[in-house]
């Protein structure tokens, strides 16, 4: 042990003389307070995890029908194509009859 | 007076995970004195112990899912006040310069005489000393003060130390060492800047 070691070893036996008397019990109202959030807490973290997977099934609802949308949209014009050009007599008879 | 029950830390355990705040309570207030102790011991500057306390009980509530009984449960308590103490320290960052115009009459005199007197007897001012050595402490990095704190200060054993810390038998050794090659430097650089 080198000579700094030993005045360390003098100074910290010196220290422990010191005892600490301060109370140890736990504050009025700490106790409660702690517990309350602590649980209080875990009811949140489940609140929490509920409400993150109704967002995400929002916005997965929210896509498809989006998706829905833009594939019925995309298809209308389409069907309207196939379907063959109404010969202009056809037109008239219809029109007659109404 | 009659002595009161023991207390039946695993069956209020049982009922903490059952989500039984009185329970909660109960713990908080049976670990509190062992918890307070440590943050006393290792308080960082400008941080209330009640607000430490408070964060190392609600670590332990969070984490309650992980403690398996390997450990006593108040050494696994004991744990994470070490580790948020530690947590604590090392966000402080800086460290306040140590100088010697800054010690008390006492401390400079304590200094002194252990510095230069390599057969004084332990010194008398305890106080002194106290203030001192958490000074001297305070130079140091978070883990470095805390191993020598453990070791030296409270006079743990090096499996009490790794118990605590959760750091192997080497690491504790290695920590130990350069710890008091740093303290020996900043007595070297005290005494030099006493002279000048």
């Amino acid at each position: 042990m080198n000579h700094y070691d030993q005045a360390w070893q003098r100074l910290v036996t010196a220290a422990r003389q010191v005892r600490d008397d301060r109370d140890t019990a736990a504050p009025h109202g700490f106790a409660t307070r702690v517990a309350a959030r602590a649980m209080g807490q875990r009811t949140e973290g489940m609140g929490a995890l509920l409400e993150r997977f109704s967002w995400r099934a929002l916005a997965a609802a929210a896509l498809l029908a989006v998706g829905g949308v833009a594939t019925n949209y995309a298809m209308a014009p389409a069907t309207g194509m196939d379907e063959a050009p109404m010969d202009e007599n056809e037109v008239i008879v219809v029109f007659d009859i109404s | 007076m009659p002595d009161e029950p023991a207390f039946d830390l695993n069956g209020c355990l049982e009922r903490v995970r059952q989500r039984d705040q009185a329970a909660a309570r109960e713990l908080v207030e049976h670990l509190y004195p062992l918890v307070i102790r440590i943050v006393r011991a290792r308080l960082p500057r400008r941080v209330l112990e009640e607000d430490l306390a408070q964060e190392i009980f609600m670590k332990m509530f969070s984490r309650m899912d992980q403690y398996h009984g390997a450990v006593p449960f108040p050494h696994w308590v004991s744990r994470i006040a070490v580790t948020t103490c530690i947590d604590h320290l090392r966000a402080q960052k800086r460290r306040p310069e140590f100088r010697w115009a800054d010690l008390s009459e006492n401390e400079a005199n304590l200094l002194d005489a252990v510095m230069t007197n390599e057969n004084a007897a332990a010194p008398d001012d305890s106080l002194a000393a106290h203030e001192l050595v958490h000074k001297l402490l305070g130079q140091l990095k978070p883990e470095d003060r805390m191993v020598l704190q453990l070791l030296d200060l409270e006079q743990k054993s090096i499996a009490e130390v790794k118990e605590l810390t959760g750091w192997n038998t080497s690491l504790v050794k290695v920590r130990a060492f350069r710890a008091r090659r740093k303290l020996q430097k900043l007595f070297q650089e005290l005494q030099r800047k006493e002279r000048t």
